[in-house]
């Protein structure tokens, strides 16, 4: 039997090729794996977790999954546990298109770093297997999607008119008491609920992206003392979460995420995006290699990871307000009037739609904080992974059951 | 400390004691009328009072023995009218099975129960603040007061339990802070006593070190870092520093091997660096070992310091052992 003849023989291997990616709803988008399919011609398994879910099986599975998508503070917990493995540059096709705000720490040589863990510091593998800022071969994790986050707010509650710029201070606000939502996962919320405190004047660290002890347990008290007094109503681990927060629950004000404000449906203004004055709390994610990839499957994974950066990737990640980290090559994969609207700032020349086809953006709004480079100079914090994190996390698990607890106990009631 | 190999070593002492008595008083060793008292019980298996008295009411719901009018219990079941028969315990030749009675021998100290406590109490610490009651521990270890007291003033000497205000014994909780001032003391102390140490150290021991390390793959770096202080810092004749030395590690090692037992990696393998150090000190000026030592701790600094962020991700699951209570 001749090679022609067996080929005949066997039936197709249809999507015998697979790879596996663990992720969070930040990038894990269906549009996103069906055109990475068609492009690279191998399957592509989703696993979508929450995020400190997403993180403790990171670390302790790592034979579950080849790629995990998630953030670079988090590499803190990952890395260290020795799931993943380097990524070589050289093995990127866009390794030298990739922004500063990644590779440097800051958007320019002028612009303040903010506190915390910029990517950069946990960007390049260092001698004897720590995370640093020093240009090496090795990388941890590709730089891919990022965002200055801030918390979204009822204009009306704080009569907010032109002229009135809103604080983090508002997050624990009088005026909002009852109606404060939170997210719940300890390196993004508890910085929120600092960077309220801090704000409002009622604590003042030495450095909030690192506490002490003590400072931690003075925000816990702090925010204990506020949730006795009834101020929270709830906290989310997800954008679906947040959305039926701010639609049921009649949240005044809470953290937010881009892509929740595209979830709200059609709202007259009556929950908008803050542009504080005090800045950002930003983050920024990327994608990481497993342990134990090796030989074809790594190629894989590769082939996927540059994939990301080509383009098509970073204009899925704009229409839910997120920028990617080569921002050139997914401008043509947009609209012009994206573009300008996502990356610009400018006013919306038509209604915009997001990820999924529905709209988002109506025509003439402007997104809050304006363009990249306006955003991007005005980071206050990143997400970061302290060094008292342990210590911070069980901490915040214990009030935010408590807000859970009463919220059930009073639900109950009514 | 060696754990035994006999299954009853685990099992709870009062049920050991009640195991011996029952079967006692069911073969009829122990006659109907005898009147039990828990200080000759206690003297015959060589223990405390607590767990006898335990044992005895555990018969008394079995109806094997009957309160009276008098101290004690009397063998054989209530509404009998039985005459009390006072009798020296050891009259009657009780049979007490080998196996039982080496548990019972084996309780008599602190070690047979130290090292699982230790772990109990350092693990414990990563989620937060415990009070550790004293009676409760006793009687979880099936243990005298006086045992339990030992233990803890074993741990208390390690730093892993402290006296609140209100005298109770406090452990936790663990911060990262703890563990950088810990390793800032040593590297304090630590190139200091092995400068000192230099004209004492043991050479030839650290050559046949050397010589272990590039033939035997089987030496952890624990074992390494033991010899580093024993065969070369301790032998500083400043036995004050020494002391210091030594004490200030038990902390760090407990930690950490409370950490592997909770499921964390284990530390990168450094023998290399064990390796560096020792080649250094019996080959080179005692400088170049100093200074690399210094290094060499800032780097394990900063390693367990990173341990201690990944250790979050440890769910609190299953209770605590009922002596620790969360505060």
């Amino acid at each position: 039997m001749g090679p022609e003849q067996r080929g005949l023989a066997s039936p197709p291997r249809l999507h015998s090729r697979r790879l596996r990616v663990r992720g969070t709803s930040i990038t894990l988008l269906s549009q996103v794996r069906e055109r990475a399919e068609t492009d690279l011609g191998f399957s592509v398994d989703y696993e979508l977790l929450d995020f400190p879910t997403c993180q403790r099986r990171a670390a302790m599975e790592p034979q579950g999954y080849d790629v995990y998508e998630q953030c670079f503070h988090n590499l803190d917990i990952v890395w260290f546990w020795g799931a993943l493995q380097p990524i070589d540059i050289n093995r990127i096709t866009e390794w030298d298109n990739i922004s500063d705000l990644a590779k440097q720490g800051g958007i320019s040589k002028y612009a303040w770093r903010g506190h915390g863990d910029a990517p950069v510091r946990k960007l390049y593998v260092q001698p004897g297997g720590f995370l640093g800022p020093k240009p090496a071969r090795y990388i941890s994790m590709l730089p891919t999607v990022h965002n200055m986050d801030s918390f979204g707010y009822d204009p009306r509650v704080f009569g907010a008119t032109q002229g009135v710029q809103p604080s983090w201070s508002w997050l624990l606000d009088k005026r909002a008491k009852g109606r404060i939502a939170l997210v719940d996962e300890p390196a993004i919320g508890l910085f929120d609920a600092a960077l309220a405190a801090e704000a409002a004047g009622e604590l003042e660290f030495a450095d909030i992206g690192n506490m002490t002890i003590e400072e931690i347990n003075a925000l816990m008290v702090l925010l204990e003392d506020l949730r006795r007094q009834g101020y929270f109503c709830g906290a989310w681990r997800d954008g679906d979460q947040a959305a039926r927060l701010v639609l049921d629950s009649n949240v005044a004000v809470q953290s937010m995420w881009s892509p929740v404000y595209g979830k709200l449906g059609p709202q007259p203004g009556t929950f908008v995006e803050a542009a504080p004055s005090e800045g950002y709390r930003a983050w920024h994610g990327g994608a990481s290699l497993s342990r134990h990839l090796g030989g074809a499957e790594l190629d894989m994974a590769y082939d996927y990871l540059n994939w990301w950066l080509s383009g098509y990737a970073g204009s899925v990640m704009a229409r839910q307000g997120y920028y990617i980290s080569t921002p050139d090559r997914s401008r043509a994969d947009m609209t012009p009037q994206e573009w300008a609207y996502w990356y610009e700032g400018a006013p919306a020349a038509h209604d915009l739609r997001g990820p999924a086809g529905e709209w988002v953006v109506r025509a003439g709004a402007r997104r809050a904080g304006g363009s990249y480079q306006e955003r991007a100079s005005r980071i206050a914090i990143w997400n970061t992974v302290m060094d008292e994190y342990n210590y911070a996390t069980r901490a915040w698990d214990r009030f935010i059951r408590r807000i859970q607890d009463t919220r059930t106990v009073e639900t109950g009631a009514a | 400390m060696i754990r035994s190999a006999n299954p009853l070593a685990q099992e709870p002492r009062y049920e050991l004691i009640t195991r011996v008595l029952r079967s006692n008083i069911q073969r009829g060793t122990l006659p109907e009328g005898l009147v039990l008292l828990e200080g000759p019980i206690a003297t015959v298996m060589q223990t405390s009072r607590v767990p006898v008295q335990a044992a005895l009411r555990h018969l008394l719901g079995e109806g094997l023995v009957h309160r009276f009018d008098g101290r004690g219990y009397l063998v054989g079941p209530a509404g009998k009218a039985i005459a009390p028969l006072r009798s020296d315990l050891r009259e009657f030749t009780l049979d007490i099975p080998g196996e039982v009675d080496d548990a019972l021998q084996t309780r008599g100290t602190w070690r047979h129960v130290y090292e699982q406590v230790e772990e109990q109490v350092a693990s414990c610490q990563i989620f937060g603040e415990f009070r550790i009651v004293e009676t409760e521990l006793s009687h979880y270890l099936g243990v005298s007061r006086t045992v339990a007291r030992d233990v803890l003033a074993r741990l208390q000497e390690r730093g892993l339990i402290r006296k609140s205000a209100t005298s109770h014994w406090i452990a936790g909780p663990l911060t990262a802070r703890t563990v950088r001032e810990k390793f800032e003391m040593r590297a304090i102390m630590e190139p200091a006593a092995l400068r000192m140490a230099a004209p004492y150290i043991r050479y030839a021991e650290v050559e046949q070190l050397l010589e272990m390390i590039e033939s035997d793959v089987a030496l952890t770096s624990k074992s390494l870092s033991d010899a580093l202080v024993d065969l070369c810092i301790a032998q500083a004749p400043n036995t004050t520093l020494v002391e210091m030395i030594r004490s200030n590690r038990l902390l760090l090692s407990s930690v950490s091997s409370a950490l592997t037992a909770l499921g964390l990696p284990n530390d990168e393998a450094t023998n290399d660096q064990y390796r560096t150090i020792f080649d250094l000190i019996s080959r080179h000026p005692i400088d170049s070992a100093v200074e690399y030592l210094r290094d060499h701790l800032q780097i394990m600094a900063r390693r367990n310091l990173a341990r201690m962020k990944i250790v979050a991700v440890i769910g609190e699951t299953g209770a605590f052992a009922p002596y620790l209570l969360p505060q």
